[in-house]
C-alpha cells in the first residue's frame, strides 16, 4: 500500500492564518468576503461546449447552499449555462435521490443518501467518472491532502467517481452558548473544557436566572439523530473510542471490533441528558422541535446552551449578527481527561456525477476550479467551519476569524483519523449495503429514555448494543452468502493507537 | 329468445367499450398496476433502487407480523380512527342541523368558516400547528397560562401522553367542514313536506329528529361513517408534518411505519421497499376488510 501523508491542520497553522488575516481585516467575526459575492472565475482549461444547457445540482444545503447560491449565478453567466440548485436536508436527500435514481431524473451532480455504499452506485451504473471532465485530473488530485481520495471510497477501477471539496474533520456537538447567560451563571467555557457537573450546574443557574423566560439547555429533540450524535461524541470524549460514519463504523471500538453502546461512557452521557431534564434545566418543548428550530431559538434568548455543529456559526452570523455567543469543545465526564475523537479517512460532501448527465464538461470545470487553492479559499471564506475546506493552506489564507477560526482550531486539536474497515477491505461496502439499523435504534432508545417511555438506562443500552451486534452479524452473514470475502475480524484493528492518526502504514502492518 | 353470441354483443356495444377504454387504461395504470406491483415487491428482499432483488416468498410478511412496532402502529391507526370518527360524525351532525336552519341568517358565513380548513393544504396546517402547540410562546399554551388553566406550558406534541390526542384534535378540526357538508347534503334530501307533516302531528324538537329525520338520513350516515373511517386511516401528511410519528413512536400510525421502512433511515441504512410493501399490503387488506364489513352493515340497514 502506498504510504500517505497524514492530513495535518495544526492549531498553530490555523491560528497564524487567522491572526494574519484578522490584522488586515476590520473587527468582527464574519469575514468581509462573506456575503459580498464576487468571484474571479478563471477561464476553462479547454473549450467547453457552446450549446449551453441547464445543470441541476442537489446537496445537503446549509452553508454550502449559501455559497453555491452566490457562486452559481456568476459561474453560469461566465459559461453561458443555467444552474438549478436544490439544497435540502439529509432527510429529504435520503428520499428524493433514490426515487430520482430509480426513475432516471436524478440531478446532474448529487450526493448519495446517507449510508449508501458508493461501490453500489458505481456497480449499478448510476454515476460516471469525473476523469473525462476534470482537466489534468492526476495533477489536480495530487494537490489534495493524502487520504482524501481513496480506492473503495471515492475511486473505483482506477477512476475518480466522487469528488470531495471539504474535510470531515469536525464534530456536530460542540458546546455553543450565550456569552451573557453563561457569564451570569459564573462560567467561562473558554477557560477550559467544562465537566458534566459544570454543565449541569451552569444549566441550573441559567434556568434560575431566566425565571421562566429562558432555560439552561435546548436540543432539537424530535430530530432523533441529535440524541445519538450527542451521546456518541460525548461518549468518545469520555473515553469510548469508536468510529464515526455509517452503521458499519459508528459506535464500534476498532480495538476489539465490538459495539460499545453499553459502555460506561455512553451511559454517563445519557445520564447527563436525563439529569438536565430532571433538573428542570431543559427548554420546555424540546421534544416537539427539530435541530434548526432549536438553533433558531438560541439567538432569541430562549436558552443558554446547545450542543450543535459549526454550521450554526454562519447561520447565526447572518440571522443574528449582534448576538454574542461562544463555541467550545464538548464537555468531559467529571474527573476524566478528554479523549480524542475519530474520523474515517476520506473527505466529506462527496459529489457524484449522474451517468445520464450531459453537463459533465461544466460540472467537471466547476469542480476543478473549486479544488484549486483559490476555489478553496472562496469556499472557506463563506462556509467557514461549517464544512471546512479540505485544503489546509487555503483555510489558513481564507482569513477566518472569531468562532469559525476557533472551531477549526478545536477540530484540529481534538480529532484524529481512525481506522476505516472499508479501506482495509472493500467488501465491507457490501455489508454496509446489507445492513439495517435495528428497531429501536440507539437514537430512538435515547429519545425514549428522555421522554420516560423507556426505563433503565443500563438495561436499555445493553439491549440496544446486542441488537446492533446481531444486526451487523446478520449483514456480514448475508454479504458472505452473496460471495463477499468479509468477517467481523475486518473490524478489529489491534495496532490502533488511539492517540495517533491511523494512516496507510498502519493498514500495511495488518 | 335466442341469445346473441358474445362476440356479437361486444361488437354491437363497441362504442360503449371504446368510451370505457380511456378510463380502463388509466385505472389500469394508476390503480391496478401499482397494486399488483406492490404485491410482487412485497415478496422481494429489495431496497427499491438497486438491481439486486431477491425473491423471499412470504418472509417479509412473517417479519412484519412478528414486529411489535408494526402491531403498535396498526393498533394506533385504529385508535386514531375510533377517536376521531365518532367525534366528527356527532359534531358534524349537530353543526349541520343548526346551519341547515333557513332562519339562521349567518349560516353561509359559518359554513364557510368551518369549511375553510378543509381547503387549506394539510402540510401547511401540520407545520402551523407545531407552532400553535409549541410550549414556547405557542398560542395554545399562552391561552392556557393566561387563563390559569395550567401553571406550566404543556408540550402537546412532545409528550407521549398528549401527542396523539392533540394530532387527533387537529385532524377533527381540519376535516370537520367536509363532514358537516355531507350531513347538510343528507339533511337537504329530507322534503319540506316531512317537516310540515311532522309539525302537524305534533312532533317537534328531539322527537322530530330522533323519530322522523334520523331514520331518513340513516343510510347517508352509513356512507358518511364509511368515508370518514377510511379517511381517518389515511393521515400520513398531517402526522408526518406534525410529529413524524414521535416522540418514540407515540404517534406512529401504519402509514408512517410504512414510510419509515420504505426510505433511507436517519441512522443511515438502506431502505426496505419490499418489506414496506408487505406492511402496506397487509394494511390495505385490513382496511379493505373494514370497508367490506361496513358495506354489509349498510346493506343490512337499507333492508331495515
Amino acid at each position: 500500500m502506498k504510504k500517505k501523508k497524514e492530513l495535518k491542520i495544526s492549531r498553530r497553522t490555523v491560528m497564524k492564518g487567522a491572526l494574519a488575516a484578522g490584522a488586515m481585516m476590520s473587527a468582527g467575526s464574519i469575514p468581509s468576503k462573506l456575503f459580498a459575492g464576487e468571484y474571479n472565475i478563471p477561464d476553462p482549461l479547454k473549450p467547453l461546449p457552446t450549446t449551453g444547457g441547464n445543470m441541476r445540482w442537489i446537496d445537503s444545503g446549509d452553508m454550502k447552499g449559501v455559497f453555491w447560491k452566490k457562486l452559481f449565478p456568476e459561474y453560469a453567466a461566465s459559461r453561458g449555462i443555467t444552474i438549478e440548485y436544490d439544497g435540502l436536508p439529509w432527510k429529504e436527500i435520503n428520499k428524493i435521490v433514490p426515487i430520482a435514481i430509480r426513475n432516471g431524473t436524478v440531478h446532474d451532480v448529487f450526493q448519495l443518501p446517507l449510508g449508501m455504499d458508493p461501490g453500489v452506485a458505481v456497480a449499478e451504473g448510476w454515476v460516471q467518472p469525473w476523469d473525462d471532465y476534470i482537466e489534468n485530473i492526476d495533477e489536480w488530485l495530487a494537490a489534495f491532502p493524502s487520504g482524501v481520495y481513496l480506492p473503495g471510497v471515492n475511486q473505483f477501477n482506477g477512476k475518480t467517481y466522487g469528488t470531495c471539496l471539504t474535510a470531515n474533520k469536525r464534530t456536530g456537538t460542540c458546546l455553543l452558548y450565550s456569552e451573557k447567560y453563561m457569564s451570569e451563571a459564573g462560567y467561562d467555557p473558554q477557560a477550559g473544557r467544562m465537566t458534566y457537573s459544570e454543565i449541569r450546574d451552569a444549566a441550573k443557574k441559567i434556568t434560575k436566572n431566566g425565571n421562566g423566560q429562558y432555560y439552561g439547555w435546548i436540543i432539537g429533540g424530535n430530530q432523533v439523530n441529535r440524541w445519538e450524535d450527542v451521546v456518541h461524541t460525548f461518549g468518545q470524549v469520555g473515553g469510548a473510542h469508536s468510529g464515526r460514519g455509517g452503521f458499519t463504523n459508528r459506535h464500534i471500538n476498532f480495538q476489539n471490533g465490538k459495539f460499545q453502546i453499553a459502555s460506561d461512557q455512553y451511559m454517563e452521557a445519557v445520564e447527563l441528558l436525563l439529569q438536565l431534564k430532571s433538573d428542570g434545566s431543559a427548554f420546555p418543548g424540546v421534544m416537539s422541535m427539530n435541530a434548526p428550530q432549536a438553533r433558531a431559538l438560541m439567538p432569541q434568548g430562549a436558552a443558554g446552551m446547545i450542543f450543535q455543529g459549526p454550521w450554526c456559526i454562519g447561520v447565526w452570523g447572518r440571522d443574528a449578527p449582534d448576538w454574542k455567543y461562544g463555541i467550545a469543545s464538548e464537555p468531559v465526564p467529571d474527573g476524566k481527561e478528554a479523549q480524542p475523537l475519530y474520523i474515517a479517512e476520506g473527505g466529506s460532501n462527496t459529489f457524484w456525477l449522474s451517468a445520464n448527465s450531459t453537463m459533465g464538461p461544466f460540472a467537471g470545470d466547476l469542480i476543478r476550479f473549486m479544488g484549486t487553492e483559490q476555489g478553496q479559499i472562496y469556499w472557506a471564506q463563506t462556509v467557514g467551519a461549517a464544512d471546512p475546506a479540505v485544503n489546509p493552506d487555503a483555510v489558513a489564507k481564507a482569513g477566518l476569524t472569531g468562532p469559525s477560526a476557533q472551531a477549526l482550531s478545536m477540530f484540529a486539536e481534538n480529532i484524529l483519523v481512525g481506522p476505516n474497515p472499508i479501506v482495509r477491505n472493500k467488501d465491507v461496502g457490501i455489508v454496509a449495503a446489507k445492513s439495517r439499523v435495528p428497531d429501536p435504534s440507539l437514537a430512538l432508545v435515547i429519545q425514549g429514555l428522555y421522554t420516560g417511555q423507556l426505563k433503565g438506562v443500563e438495561a436499555q443500552l445493553k439491549d440496544c448494543n446486542q441488537r446492533y451486534e446481531d444486526a451487523l452479524d446478520k449483514a456480514v452473514e448475508e454479504a458472505r452468502a452473496d460471495g463477499a470475502n468479509v468477517t467481523r475480524d475486518d473490524w478489529v484493528f489491534p495496532n490502533w493507537d488511539v492517540y495517533s492518526n491511523y494512516g496507510a502504514e498502519k493498514y500495511q502492518e495488518l | 329468445m335466442h341469445k346473441k353470441p358474445l362476440s356479437k354483443q361486444i361488437y354491437d356495444a363497441r362504442w360503449c367499450y371504446l368510451f370505457v377504454l380511456p378510463c380502463s387504461i388509466l385505472t389500469g395504470m394508476f390503480v391496478i398496476y401499482p397494486i399488483g406491483m406492490s404485491w410482487y415487491f412485497s415478496l422481494l428482499d429489495w431496497s427499491g433502487f438497486t438491481k439486486e432483488a431477491k425473491f423471499i416468498g412470504l418472509k417479509n410478511y412473517y417479519e412484519a407480523v412478528n414486529d411489535e412496532f408494526f402491531w403498535d402502529a396498526f393498533i394506533r391507526s385504529f385508535i386514531f380512527m375510533f377517536g376521531t370518527v365518532p367525534v366528527k360524525i356527532v359534531l358534524g351532525f349537530i353543526i349541520a342541523v343548526f346551519l341547515n336552519n333557513q332562519v339562521l341568517k349567518l349560516a353561509p358565513f359559518f359554513r364557510t368558516v368551518i369549511f375553510m380548513p378543509v381547503v387549506t393544504a394539510i402540510a401547511i396546517i401540520g407545520i402551523v400547528m407545531t407552532f400553535v402547540f409549541s410550549p414556547f410562546n405557542g398560542p395554545a399554551n399562552k391561552f392556557l397560562m393566561s387563563t390559569n388553566l395550567t401553571s406550566a406550558p404543556i408540550d402537546f406534541l412532545g409528550n407521549p401522553d398528549t401527542v396523539l390526542p392533540t394530532v387527533m384534535g387537529v385532524y377533527v378540526w381540519k376535516w370537520l367542514g367536509i363532514t358537516m357538508m355531507y350531513w347538510l347534503a343528507a339533511l337537504q334530501t329530507v322534503p319540506q313536506d316531512v317537516y310540515d307533516a311532522a309539525k302537524i302531528d305534533g312532533a317537534e324538537g328531539y322527537r322530530l329528529w330522533i323519530h322522523i329525520i334520523l331514520p331518513i338520513v340513516l343510510p347517508f350516515a352509513i356512507v358518511i361513517i364509511l368515508v370518514e373511517a377510511v379517511g381517518a386511516l389515511n393521515v400520513f401528511p398531517l402526522i408526518e408534518t406534525m410529529t413524524a410519528g414521535g416522540p418514540f413512536f407515540s404517534s406512529e400510525v401504519m402509514e408512517i411505519y410504512i414510510f419509515r421502512t420504505a426510505f433511507v433511515t436517519d441512522s443511515g441504512t438502506m431502505p426496505r421497499l419490499g418489506y414496506a410493501c408487505a406492511a402496506g399490503v397487509f394494511w390495505g387488506v385490513a382496511v379493505l376488510f373494514i370497508t367490506v364489513l361496513q358495506g354489509l352493515w349498510m346493506r343490512r340497514t337499507r333492508r331495515i
